[in-house]
């Protein structure tokens, strides 16, 4: 696509036009073969990682978590914002579900449903301020993670609720014949996360603000309210997030959300999303949710210590964003690089 | 010549010999002769990319060539960077220059190369650095204080401030690359006067303009670039204007006279009525008919561009009411407006008119993405694909395929796109802002012809343009807009460049002479 210029080309075309069905790009492509390869690794050399078929699958419940706040957070990142309030979020959504049940004796469903509408209702303060304040996203879910996290621990109190009911545990911890359950709610909430963004107006209008806000706006995009949306979004996902990881616990933790945020902005931007807007898929980020879970999953069952896995996850990172823009081209692209080398040398090489 | 202005020694003839530069497999220039003579303005014609710019950019050390070569004063020369070629005595003004807005005047002159006093600590020489900029900007008899920040300087300023740069750097080779679109017809003359001093002192200068009146009135040689080869070149006494154009398009054109038909009726579909928002604009009205091309003239700044986003629901207003086919509309947001039935496609294209990353076909659908099929609210791709193809057919869009990103795409087909993507919604009045900014010159009979085909269906269409040809050519009545406020209305045999220039102009030395027509 790039290596054509065909405006400058002088006859007039009107070809059919296509646009790429693929449904995976160059980069989702290079991060499920690293996922194929870590782990076809790890089942072969670390002993313990693959304990029979449905003890494999089941690995994955220590990390989907983290997947229910990516794709939340995927929306709110292609806006080219950022939502740094998710981990408050999660941990006060399950606060006040596990309040509303040992304290007031709601159902426990109940109380999960009303978790899930609080987290959309704190999203939609963060929308709120961010567009009607005018406030930086950044600041603005900052503060905000501040305040939720502090009410949290206000409302948990010293002795925070636990021992929920079996059947509510099971969506954290059960399965249905084989198949974890959480797998089977991420599967869901993948698929239509990606039909969101990739096919719905609304992920349209996501992608428009996030490549070209002012284009969106005299395009007749309502933008704030669209961003608004966003946050409620990305503030219901991350109260999910809360709740599952309550289920899987059987217990909360004001501050069981703090470890959510960044691994999450690290699965996002790994998974091809750009931190500026417009740019990413969620088929990337649902595969770099599996990679780097798989990979913690690894290290930590291989033995190595929780802080050799954070610093490995850091460096992957690093190495998997630098390959990005040496290929992207982002100006400081690999191009760049190759005509330094050539300009050095002796012979132009084009 | 004030110290200040050092001397190459040699005269500054720059000879380009065979140059050639392809991207990919796309020959953009293909073997160019061309030399630049001393006290002499060499101007390059073409459209939109025939290969100026590239060929401005070899010659200035931004792009290497793929073959070719370039020789100074006879000796051969080539450069790895714009600063080895400023050292040869050739440099580059750019469009639209980058000074570094947060720096005075004689500062962002002396970037990479400050004064510094001589002794055990060297410091910046503040006062050698003002004075050496004050006397290069004397030598140009520019009026700017060299103490002033660069981002209160106007553009022209900034490309006169780039002048007097080259002359600090002993430069006597200087390229415009399109120094005028961004200009109003006042500061074109003073850039022309700056010019025309550099090449009484005999400097080489070299020009690109689309604009045929500039080309005349400064060139003393002129050269048409066509699809990357050179296809005239001819000196002063040899000008025709026609010659030219066809030469430029590859096909005869004549200068076109106005249309004589007109097909405005007297049915109102856009009624404004006493509009206006603080300092900007005031009691600004005017009623719009079906049918109708009406046209705001007025200098860049007068403020047509904040009242037509006024009146698209993009900016808040203080006063006044906008109807919309009898209907209200002045409280309501853009998308209602869209939907309504009135759009406006925006000067910057860049900024606001289109998503530059996004392909043709989502461009062409995010006026109105509700147009494009759903089932089960899910877009139907392959509808908005033949939305897409459409429009590239209709508009005659120059691209490989619909999924082709807008950034890939010349200005005038980016231009193009953002029409297709709003007269695709078949509304009843459109605003168009600058319709053919950055448009060569073949594309720009186009889009006329699309506009005018749209008044023949019907659609009441306000056109805003710095173009006094364009606004002739298209429009049947003229408002003069002179600092937010409707001075003049001109209609019929009243329109002619001279009186629509002398409306607003004349508006703007004297305060009166307004001209109204019937």
């Amino acid at each position: 696509m790039n290596d054509v210029a065909p405006a400058l080309r002088n006859e007039v075309t009107a070809r059919r036009g296509r646009t790429r069905r693929l449904p995976l790009g160059n980069w989702e492509r290079a991060l499920l073969a690293l996922l194929l390869l870590l782990t076809a690794g790890l089942i072969a050399g670390v002993p313990g990682f693959y304990p029979g078929f449905a003890g494999f699958l089941a690995l994955t419940e220590n990390f989907l978590p983290f997947g229910f706040v990516a794709l939340g957070l995927t929306t709110v990142i292609l806006t080219g914002g950022i939502d740094l309030s998710v981990g408050a979020i999660a941990g006060l959504a399950a606060i006040v579900m596990a309040s509303l049940w040992s304290g007031l004796h709601v159902s426990i469903w109940l109380s999960a449903l009303i978790g899930l509408l609080a987290g959309g209702l704190l999203g939609l303060v963060n929308g709120l301020i961010i567009t009607r304040l005018r406030t930086e996203p950044l600041i603005a879910t900052l503060a905000t993670s501040f305040i939720y996290g502090s009410v949290g621990v206000a409302i948990a109190g010293d002795n925070p609720p636990s021992g929920f009911p079996d059947a509510f545990n099971r969506v954290g911890t059960g399965a249905i014949g084989w198949l974890p359950v959480q797998i089977v709610l991420f599967a869901i909430l993948a698929v239509l996360f990606s039909l969101l963004i990739g096919r719905s107006t609304f992920g349209r209008r996501v992608v428009m603000i996030g490549y070209n806000t002012d284009a969106a706006r005299y395009s007749g995009v309502r933008v704030r309210q669209v961003l608004t949306l966003s946050y409620v979004i990305s503030g219901t996902m991350a109260a999910l997030a809360g709740i599952v990881l309550a289920a899987y616990y059987s217990a909360v933790r004001p501050d069981m959300g703090d470890l959510l945020l960044l691994s999450t902005i690290t699965t996002v931007v790994l998974g091809g999303v750009s931190i500026f807007g417009g740019e990413g898929s969620i088929v990337g980020v649902v595969i770099a949710v599996l990679l780097l879970g798989m990979l913690r999953q690894g290290m930590l069952i291989a033995g190595f210590s929780d802080m050799v896995t954070t610093m490995l996850t850091g460096a992957i990172l690093l190495g998997a964003i630098a390959v990005k823009n040496l290929f992207a081209g982002r100006g400081t692209g690999l191009s760049t690089l190759l005509g330094r080398f050539r300009r050095s040398g002796t012979a132009p090489a084009e | 010549m004030p110290e200040s202005v050092a001397h190459e020694a040699g005269s500054g003839v720059y000879r380009a010999r065979g140059i050639t530069k392809n991207y990919g497999p796309v020959a953009v220039l293909r073997g160019i002769d061309v030399t630049l003579e001393p006290g002499c303005v060499h101007t390059m014609m073409g459209e939109n990319g025939a290969g100026k710019s590239t060929l401005f950019k070899v010659m200035a050390g931004l792009v290497r060539p793929n073959g070719g070569t370039l020789a100074i004063d006879g000796d051969a020369v080539s450069f790895a960077a714009p600063h080895e070629a400023h050292a040869r005595g050739i440099y580059l003004v750019p469009q639209e220059p980058a000074l570094m807005p947060e720096l005075t005047v004689a500062e962002t002159m002396f970037v990479g190369q400050l004064p510094t006093t001589t002794g055990l600590v060297k410091r910046i020489d503040w006062r050698a650095m003002r004075s050496r900029a004050r006397a290069a900007l004397d030598t140009l008899s520019l009026d700017i204080d060299v103490g002033a920040l660069s981002r209160s300087l106007s553009i022209a300023q900034q490309q006169q401030i780039e002048c007097a740069k080259a002359l600090l750097r002993g430069c006597r080779v200087i390229l415009f690359d399109e120094p005028t679109s961004p200009l109003t017809t006042h500061e074109v003359e003073h850039l022309f006067a700056t010019m025309r001093h550099l090449r009484d002192e005999g400097y080489t200068l070299a020009f690109i303009s689309h604009r045929m009146d500039e080309v005349l009135e400064i060139s003393d040689h002129v050269s048409v670039l066509r699809d990357g080869m050179l296809v005239d070149s001819v000196a002063r006494p040899q000008f025709d204007r026609t010659r030219l154009l066809s030469r430029m398009v590859g096909r005869e054109m004549r200068t076109i006279p106005r249309r004589s038909w007109s097909c405005a009726t007297d049915q109102p579909a856009l009624v404004v009525k006493g509009l206006a928002h603080g300092s900007r604009f005031a009691d600004v009205g005017f009623t719009l008919h079906r049918g109708e091309i009406l046209g705001l003239a007025g200098l860049v700044g007068a403020g047509r561009t904040e009242i037509a986003e006024t009146i698209f629901g993009l900016r808040a207003r203080d006063s006044g009411s906008v109807t919309l086919a009898g209907e209200d509309i002045s409280t309501l947001q853009t998308h209602a407006i869209i939907e309504r039935g009135l759009v406006y496609a925006p000067e910057d294209r860049a900024r606001h008119g289109a998503v530059l990353p996004m392909t043709i076909a989502q461009n062409v659908t995010s006026g109105l993405i509700s147009r494009v099929r759903s089932r089960l609210g899910l877009m139907d791709h392959a509808d908005e694909d033949r939305i897409g193809a459409e429009t590239v057919r209709r508009y005659r869009v120059r691209c490989a395929g619909t999924d082709q990103t807008l950034r890939e795409l010349s200005g005038g087909n980016q231009q193009k796109v953002v029409f297709g993507k709003w007269m695709g919604l078949s509304p009843s009045v459109a605003i168009l802002d600058e319709p053919t900014r950055g448009v060569d010159v073949g594309a720009k009979d186009e889009i006329y012809a699309l506009i005018e085909e749209l008044a023949r269906e019907g659609m009441a269409i306000l056109v805003i343009s710095s173009e006094m040809e364009e606004l002739v050519r298209l429009c049947d009545r003229i408002l003069s807009v002179y600092e937010g406020r409707i001075v003049a209305e001109l209609s019929g045999e009243a329109i002619t460049p001279e009186r629509v220039g002398r409306s607003y102009l004349g508006h703007a030395e004297a305060q009166d002479g307004v001209e109204v027509a019937a």
